[in-house]
């Protein structure tokens, strides 16, 4: 995959064409063409990015914050409706134990991939086009990631004794706790996960906070003190600052690939046929990284044009992640066909019955919805006109991220809704209330998220700065 | 300024680490009631009845030889005595001195605690049904956690002595709890005995959640 | 503070030091916190009685021998009670008829006796009133109508109880017109008029199932619901037990899917019409094998000859340890039943003329009669006991053209609402009471706990009106002394009857009778004729249902959660169809239809049906009894929970008023009737989805069409190789991941023989009733969120005639590996040293993610905290088992508070804990002992000599996760199928 991302960054393209429009719309985009459009200066970046912190919040802000808290009030009452009367207020039954709770929880666990992998993986690996988008990206991580624990919390039936997974010293005769539980892996998983994302999200902040320090006055000015933990721009400082990163980096980069491999796990030891196979952990994982990405590129594609930061995330950015996209949806689709392939050539009776039934099962329309969404459509990206249009592409990105909520969809319930005895076998239908627990999470996540937009810097200044190209006035008549 | 988190920092990490001292004392987590001594309906005196008197506990507790539950005696036991002694020893003695002094027939001295009893049998002090009895509401101390089973008979059959968890009760003028009743304080005593060889008998301490849990 | 100084948790001596007095803050910051903590909560109170009753002690369970007054079988029970109630019925081991096995209804009974809606108190003109004015008030009526020689009826169902039939006798000898009318509400008049006829006594004989080698059964649901099942049951799996060698078949003749036929080696489809010239065919073939003249005069053409000469073979060669059962109760069919018992000689062998059965003596002519009188309005006082015939007769008596009516019932039922006079009756375990079930087995039935009720027995009600005003024990006593007792040969009474009453029964000779004759002069009258419906008609089929049977126990709700043995359906009847002429009508699952007859018409949803015969149109009885409203609240409350009964307020639909009353009684089989279609659908909560163990032929993968949950085989395959049926067909792994850490020095393991288990379905409310299993309503159930912690799965294979009905009882496998142990977070399921897979509900926080890996879909969750209100019919609940709260997993614990129980005991008796110790629930009430329960690593015990018969085989054992039940597979002597699951597909 590295080399991969090696080949995105420098991919050979046609020669430079001098009259090739500025305005990011346009097929192909020589590697030549800085990374950063507009001929920035130092100034003119951190200008721009400080811009949307300083000026009044712009209307449409404004409208999505509504929007994004009346999805997150909708949650609230259907937690706590929930809470209040019982699991029986979501649609599951005796077969069908988890629902939408644990699809959204694996959903989100899987968005918050994309942001460690590319600020640490594509640090490592010296990615320079990865310096305008890391930051939100990372911020994305921390918020999905948020928005995923929420759900197994939830989900259980006594959520107010949550904290009994946890080991800690008890007048039971220390009453211990499930080490041989896959969800009890999770826990640990996903706390780590977070800590050291939200770690390496906050360092990588600490110049930022600084220029905004140095830019602020009055309370504002202490604050941004405080964070940046009175940050000077010496040499002594900036080298330490990059050890410390590049340590993160590296603590974070087997995290990528362990937390979802332990999520997988969650199915992957079980018995129950359909989840019960080896091939769950790297697929589970380049099934994060996909919709990862995807959701990276949603989110960007609607910043870059409401922030206006098309000079900062431009085309090259976006035609990266495309590629990166094309790339794991195809191995998210080989994943696919391993599946299969196993539980044919496994001869095993039910493995082989819970793949029939994904396949033209009474859920049927659920699996070809995950298979079209999450292998056909992400394959039109190797079009060059497709690749031209944004729209084309957010309107993919959105895509894929529906397909990989029903890939999780799908493994959960229609795995569960038919397995050993015939009698037992049943269906599921969610209720309003989950719905609102799916929506509410929604909401959260974008309530952060645009609050992040309006609070903190969304763009790296200090990593794009380092990747300006020398200004020709000549380019930009 | 960075100071500030600092210290909070060094004040969080050192309040665990207070438990972990050598010589301080366990802290009393919620739920444990050991030393809880309410006010009795009765001012009963274990140490005056199974004490002095050595009065066996199970002529009173007679359930936890055959139930699960030791019980509270009702008062037709208490009556058992009661029904001819009314008051102490020293009150009896001072009444009949009294009595001789003033030349006339001792009277029946009640002490204020066993006319309660009385009362609650609806009696007076002549032992005359005067209105309907009405049961003494004893405050319960020895009172299990939740969703646990316990099974007195089991225990006394093992020859458990009482004191093992009800402690000194002869040596206590009002009842008192001893032990924390929680659920580490008895799996310590069970793996402790179910260390001992037991075999396949009915008499083998098991440490299963469903030996208390159902 | 100062009185919790030793809370404080740090000592105090040494203060010097900076870090100490810095701990001290520390210290005492969560010192305070922890006196926050541990403040104690409010006082509990220990109130102990001023005087106990000397077998009471609290805690402890003692028993007290009865009868089971849930229907007129008169089942010998056990009541288990505490702290002074009964908590639970259990089979009487001793008792001859019953042998130990109690039904569902006579597990559910105990529920009744804290029905918070059962009468209290008498009532005169709809007001309470009390005792003491009604019984003046009916002394004076009742004196006044003995001088006036005015007309006095008592109507009663079958009275059994010689005490009371004495008392009857007594009343009614006082009026110059006084008559005892009794009726059935499932009646079976025909056979004793047929046996009047033809023997010239009016008696029901007691098949002796055991005995018999062939069964033919027309439309009888022995094993179900018809007169006596318990017992039926027992004899009938010891009857296909003995000499596993010898040939048994039992051939049911039906028009439905009644419980008995699914448990048939064989079924004939038979048209209600057709069953008397079927019967005519049988007997008409059994005279030529016997070489006897034809006396049936006028003889049709039979349907299906060929079959049906075919099937007199069969049992002709039996002859003599056969049995011919008819309950369609139609005088031709009985009478041609008695003929054809009568050539194959089984009256005397099979058929016990010598001790009849008593638990039907309703007369249908006499019931006709009285309805005729009621029509003139010639009836002066109406005395109505134990039936509800304002809801039985679908209100085809004038009760209110009597002018005095008086009702002794449980309940302000149809009939008490409308009556003058309501002295109510006791529930079975609070009162005194005795019985002659059988000629020669008296039972006696005492009180358990005080009266909860203010109530009288009809017997002593009856007294009492005549001047005697004795107690009903007195009543029995005196009786017992002056009739009974005698008998006895004895010479103490009081030992008889305490003797009796210790063991709930005695057993006597009946009296001595002159040998019955036989006088085949009836039959020449017989003319039977298949007049089948007219075309686009079918004919209707009234049945009773397992659990409900006529509605008296409509009001339980374990019953009417208690989905059906056959098809699965809880809370409501509805109309079955053959699916094949469901798809013709264009009628579909759970479509409304309008059910005509001539005798009217009802609307109720359709279910399809199969192994039901075409022409048919199957009701249950019993629904839409008054006071089913009460299920409105039944089951948790929420914003999409919707209603257990329907919008006029009632379970179900009503079908007594479709009952044909004829000349000679009532008939619930045969009218034809036409079906409408309605464009409403109601959806039935049915607890499987999928009804076979054939996977839908698009997703089955080549070789594994079937799956081999229940085995089952025919006696010539399992002869031919006895272990053929129980090899698995799939590997069998024997790696194991984790290390067998659990290995105890006993393991608990149960076996169910399929071939025993008929699918009666008590197992599950015995359950129910010591677990304290929640009832959760329709919509609940609807959801497959029913909480039974012991279920039935019904399987079908083919379909029409061909159909064969495999059940399997399915609960807690306790496996050995089991999936659901390593996979709870908090160690809420973990595996006792004893083989038990614990569920420890107050470590649970409710993931759910061992019901998810569970194999066998066994674990229940509480979705809801369901209603526990009802403080009178919370004396129910087990004190020993935890009521569970939402959001905890549970599931069937084997009972574990008895094995709890059984190892105190041996403990306090100083003794190791012997085989048969410990009784599960489910076991206990197994009318046919179909589960056997014990250490499976001791050797000697009955369970491990089960499990190692060739047939046992366990569930899943290519999983791999060891389950401590062992199945023994079904062996039936019919044609076996291919599609046979034992051999896998």
């Amino acid at each position: 995959m590295a080399a991969e991302l090696e080949v995105l960054a420098h991919a050979p393209t046609r020669a430079p064409n001098p009259h090739a429009p500025s305005r990011p719309s346009g097929c192909a985009v020589p590697s030549e063409e800085p990374l950063i459009g507009g001929g920035k200066t130092l100034t003119q970046v951190t200008r721009d990015v400080c811009a949307p912190l300083e000026r009044r919040p712009t209307f449409a802000w404004w409208a999505a914050l509504c929007a994004a808290l009346a999805m997150l009030l909708f949650g609230v009452w259907a937690v706590g409706y929930q809470t209040a009367t019982g699991i029986g207020t979501w649609g599951l039954n005796r077969t069908v134990g988890w629902g939408f709770d644990i699809t959204n929880f694996v959903f989100w666990v899987g968005i918050g991939h994309a942001g460690t992998l590319i600020s640490a993986v594509l640090l490592l690996f010296r990615q320079k086009w990865r310096t305008s988008i890391n930051r939100s990206a990372e911020a994305m991580t921390i918020f999905a990631v948020l928005c995923a624990a929420l759900f197994p919390v939830i989900h259980m039936g006594r959520p107010w004794l949550a904290f009994w997974v946890f080991p800690y010293p008890n007048a039971r005769g220390s009453l211990w706790i499930n080490w041989r539980s896959a969800l009890l892996w999770d826990v640990f998983a996903i706390s780590t996960y977070f800590t050291i994302s939200l770690l390496f999200w906050y360092v990588g902040l600490i110049p930022d906070l600084a220029t905004l320090r140095d830019r602020a006055r009055g309370w504002r000015k202490k604050l941004f003190g405080w964070l940046s933990f009175g940050w000077d721009g010496s040499g002594r400082t900036w080298s330490r600052y990059e050890m410390a990163c590049m340590l993160l980096a590296s603590l974070a980069t087997p995290l990528v690939v362990s937390v979802h491999s332990v999520v997988s796990t969650d199915f992957a030891t079980s018995v129950v046929p359909g989840w019960h196979t080896t091939v769950l952990p790297p697929y589970f994982v380049i099934g994060a990284v996909f919709s990862g990405f995807a959701m990276v590129l949603t989110l960007m594609l609607i910043a870059r044009r409401v922030m206006r930061f098309e000079d900062y995330i431009t085309v090259r950015h976006i035609h990266a992640m495309c590629k990166v996209l094309v790339f794991t949806g195809s191995i998210v689709g080989l994943a696919y066909a391993t599946e299969l392939f196993t539980a044919w050539y496994s001869g095993n009776e039910y493995e082989m019955f819970a793949f029939e039934n994904r396949l033209h099962g009474p859920m049927a329309w659920a699996y070809w919805i995950m298979v079209s969404c999450n292998v056909f459509v992400p394959q039109l990206l190797w079009l060059r006109r497709v690749r031209g249009s944004m729209v084309a592409i957010f309107v993919i990105s959105l895509l894929v991220n529906v397909g990989m909520w029903f890939e999780r969809f799908v493994i959960i319930v229609v795995s569960l809704q038919r397995d050993f005895l015939p009698s037992s076998w049943s269906s599921y239908c969610p209720t309003l209330v989950e719905f609102g627990a799916m929506v509410g999470a929604f909401g959260l996540f974008f309530t952060l998220f645009l609050l992040f937009c309006r609070f903190l810097p969304m763009i790296s200044m200090f990593e794009v700065k380092t990747v300006l190209a020398p200004a020709h006035p000549k380019e930009h008549a | 300024m960075a100071a500030n988190p600092l210290r909070v920092a060094l004040f969080v990490a050192l309040v665990p680490a207070a438990f972990l001292l050598p010589g301080s004392s366990p802290p009393r987590l919620p739920g444990d009631h050991s030393g809880y001594a309410p006010e009795q309906p009765i001012h009963f005196s274990h140490r005056l009845h199974a004490g002095e008197l050595s009065i066996d506990c199970r002529y009173c507790h007679f359930g936890a030889w055959e139930s699960r539950h030791a019980g509270i005696p009702p008062a037709s036991v208490c009556m058992n005595c009661h029904a001819s002694v009314s008051a102490g020893f020293d009150a009896q003695m001072a009444e009949r001195a009294a009595a001789v002094a003033e030349s006339r027939d001792p009277r029946r001295v009640v002490s204020p605690e066993i006319a309660k009893l009385y009362a609650a049998l609806g009696l007076d002090e002549t032992l005359t049904q005067q209105s309907a009895p009405t049961p003494i509401p004893w405050v319960r101390v020895h009172d299990l956690p939740d969703f646990t089973w316990f099974d007195h008979r089991v225990h006394v059959a093992r020859a458990i002595a009482c004191e093992t968890c009800h402690g000194p009760v002869q040596s206590m003028e009002r009842i008192r709890q001893v032990s924390s009743l929680s659920m580490g304080w008895c799996v310590d005593c069970h793996r402790a005995s179910a260390a001992e060889p037991g075999g396949n008998s009915a008499q083998h301490v098991s440490t299963d959640c469903s030996a208390c849990h159902f | 503070m100062e009185t919790h100084d030793d809370n404080l948790l740090l000592p105090f001596e040494d203060t010097t030091s900076s870090r100490r007095s810095f701990l001290r803050t520390v210290g005492f910051g969560i010192a305070s916190a922890a006196m926050a903590g541990c403040s104690r909560g409010p006082v509990r109170y220990v109130v102990p009685s001023l005087a106990p009753s000397p077998e009471i002690l609290p805690g402890r369970a003692y028993w007290i021998a009865t009868t089971c007054g849930a229907c007129s079988a008169g089942c010998g029970v056990l009541a288990k009670c505490r702290d002074g109630r009964p908590i639970k019925l259990e089979g009487n081991r001793a008792h001859p008829a019953s042998l130990g096995g109690l039904c569902a209804v006579g597990q559910a009974s105990v529920l009744s006796l804290y029905d918070s809606m059962r009468l209290d108190g008498a009532r005169r003109g709809g007001a309470s009133a009390s005792f003491e004015d009604c019984d003046r008030e009916l002394t004076r009526i009742f004196a006044e109508l003995e001088r006036s020689g005015g007309r006095v009826r008592l109507l009663t169902g079958s009275v059994h109880s010689p005490s009371t039939r004495a008392a009857i006798a007594r009343f009614v000898a006082r009026f110059a017109d006084g008559r005892h009318v009794s009726y059935d509400p499932l009646p079976a008049s025909a056979t004793l008029t047929a046996y009047e006829l033809l023997f010239g006594r009016r008696l029901l004989p007691s098949p002796q199932f055991e005995r018999a080698r062939t069964i033919l059964a027309f439309d009888a649901d022995f094993l179900g619901t018809w007169i006596s099942p318990v017992e039926f049951g027992a004899a009938y799996t010891r009857g296909r037990e003995l000499a596993p060698g010898a040939k048994f078949r039992h051939i049911q003749l039906e028009s439905r899917l009644s419980l008995t036929g699914s448990r048939a080696d064989e079924r004939v489809l038979l048209a209600p019409w057709e069953t008397a010239p079927a019967l005519a065919g049988l007997c008409a073939e059994l005279e030529r094998l016997a070489g006897l003249p034809s006396r049936l005069a006028q003889l049709g053409a039979t349907p299906r000859s060929e079959r049906i000469a075919a099937l007199a073979h069969e049992v002709w060669a039996s002859r003599g340890a056969s049995l011919v059962l008819c309950g369609i109760d139609e005088l031709e069919s009985q009478l041609l039943c008695a003929y054809a018992n009568e050539l194959l000689g089984n009256h005397g062998a099979t058929l016990d003329l010598a001790r009849p059965s008593q638990r039907r003596l309703g007369d249908e002519r006499a019931l006709g009669e009285l309805a005729a009188e009621l029509d003139a309005g010639s009836v002066d006082a109406l005395v109505i006991a134990g039936v509800n015939p304002a809801y039985d007769l679908g209100g085809r008596l004038a009760l209110a053209r009597a002018k005095h009516v008086i009702v002794a019932s449980e309940a302000l039922d149809e009939t008490a609402v409308a009556a003058g006079w309501v002295c109510p009756a006791p529930h079975a375990l609070e009162a005194w009471d005795d019985g002659e079930p059988r000629e020669g087995l008296f039972v006696l039935t005492q009180p358990t706990v005080p009266a909860l009720r203010s109530t009288r027995s009809l017997r002593a009600s009856l007294a009492r009106w005549s001047g005697d005003a004795r107690s009903d024990r007195d009543l029995v006593r005196a009786h017992w002394r002056s009739e009974i007792f005698p008998r006895s040969g004895e010479s103490d009474f009081d030992l008889f009857f305490e003797r009796a009453l210790q063991a709930g029964f005695v057993e006597l000779e009946p009296r001595a009778r002159r040998s019955l004759a036989f006088r085949p002069d009836a039959l020449a009258q017989l003319a039977p004729r298949a007049q089948s419906p007219a075309p686009g008609a079918l004919a209707l089929v009234l049945y009773a249902k397992v659990g409900l049977l006529d509605g008296r126990h409509a009001h339980n709700p374990w019953l009417q959660e208690l989905s059906d043995p056959v098809t699965k359906i809880a809370w409501d009847n509805y109309a079955c169809l053959a699916p094949t002429t469901a798809a013709t009508l264009g009628i579909g699952e759970g479509d409304v239809v309008r059910v005509h007859t001539e005798q009217g018409a009802i609307e109720l949803p359709a279910h399809l049906q199969s192994g039901q015969h075409e022409g048919v149109v199957a009701v249950a009885l019993g629904y839409g009894r008054v006071g089913t409203g009460r299920f409105a609240r039944v089951g948790p409350h929420w914003l999409d929970a919707q209603p257990t009964v329907a919008s006029d307020g009632v379970v179900g639909v009503h079908a007594g008023p479709l009952v044909v009353w004829g000349s000679a009684g009532r008939s619930f089989a045969g009218a034809p009737a036409r079906l409408d279609r309605l464009a409403r659908n109601v959806s039935l909560a049915c607890t499987q989805d999928y009804h076979s163990l054939e996977l839908p032929a698009a997703l089955a993968s080549h070789g594994h069409e079937v799956r081999d949950a229940v085995r089952s085989t025919s006696h010539a395959e399992h002869a031919a190789d006895p272990h053929a049926v129980a090899r698995s067909k799939h590997p069998v792994a024997d790696q194991d991941l984790w290390p067998d850490d659990h290995r105890g020095e006993r393991r608990w393991g149960m076996t169910i023989d399929l071939a025993r288990c008929t699918g009666c379905s008590a197992c599950v409310i015995a359950c129910q009733a010591e677990n304290n299993v929640p009832v959760v309503g329709k919509d609940e159930v609807l959801r497959h969120r029913e909480m039974s912690w012991i279920r039935i799965d019904r399987y079908y294979q083919g379909e029409g005639e061909e159909l064969r009905t495999l059940h399997q009882p399915m609960l807690c496998q306790h496996c050995a590996h089991a999936p659901c142990e390593s996979v709870c977070p908090v160690l809420a399921t973990v595996h006792s040293a004893e083989g038990l897979n614990q569920q420890i509900y107050n470590r649970c926080v409710g993931t759910r993610y061992c019901s998810n890996t569970c194999p066998y879909k066994v674990r229940r969750f509480n979705w809801f905290d369901y209603p526990h209100e009802d403080a009178l019919a919370n004396q129910a609940l087990n004190p020993d088992v935890t009521v569970r709260s939402r959001g905890v997993m549970e599931k069937c614990s084997f009972c574990v508070q008895r094995i709890q129980e059984a190892k105190a005991r041996a403990s306090v008796e100083g003794r190791a804990l012997a085989d048969g110790d410990v009784q599960l629930a489910c076991q206990q009430s197994c009318p046919a002992n179909a589960i056997v329960f014990g250490d499976l690593e001791n050797p000697s015990s009955r369970v491990s000599a089960s499990a190692s018969d060739p047939r046992a085989y366990t569930l899943l054992e290519e999983l791999n996760v060891q389950p401590s039940i062992r199945y023994l597979a079904h062996v039936h002597s019919g044609r076996s199928t291919k599609k046979e699951s034992g051999h896998g597909g």
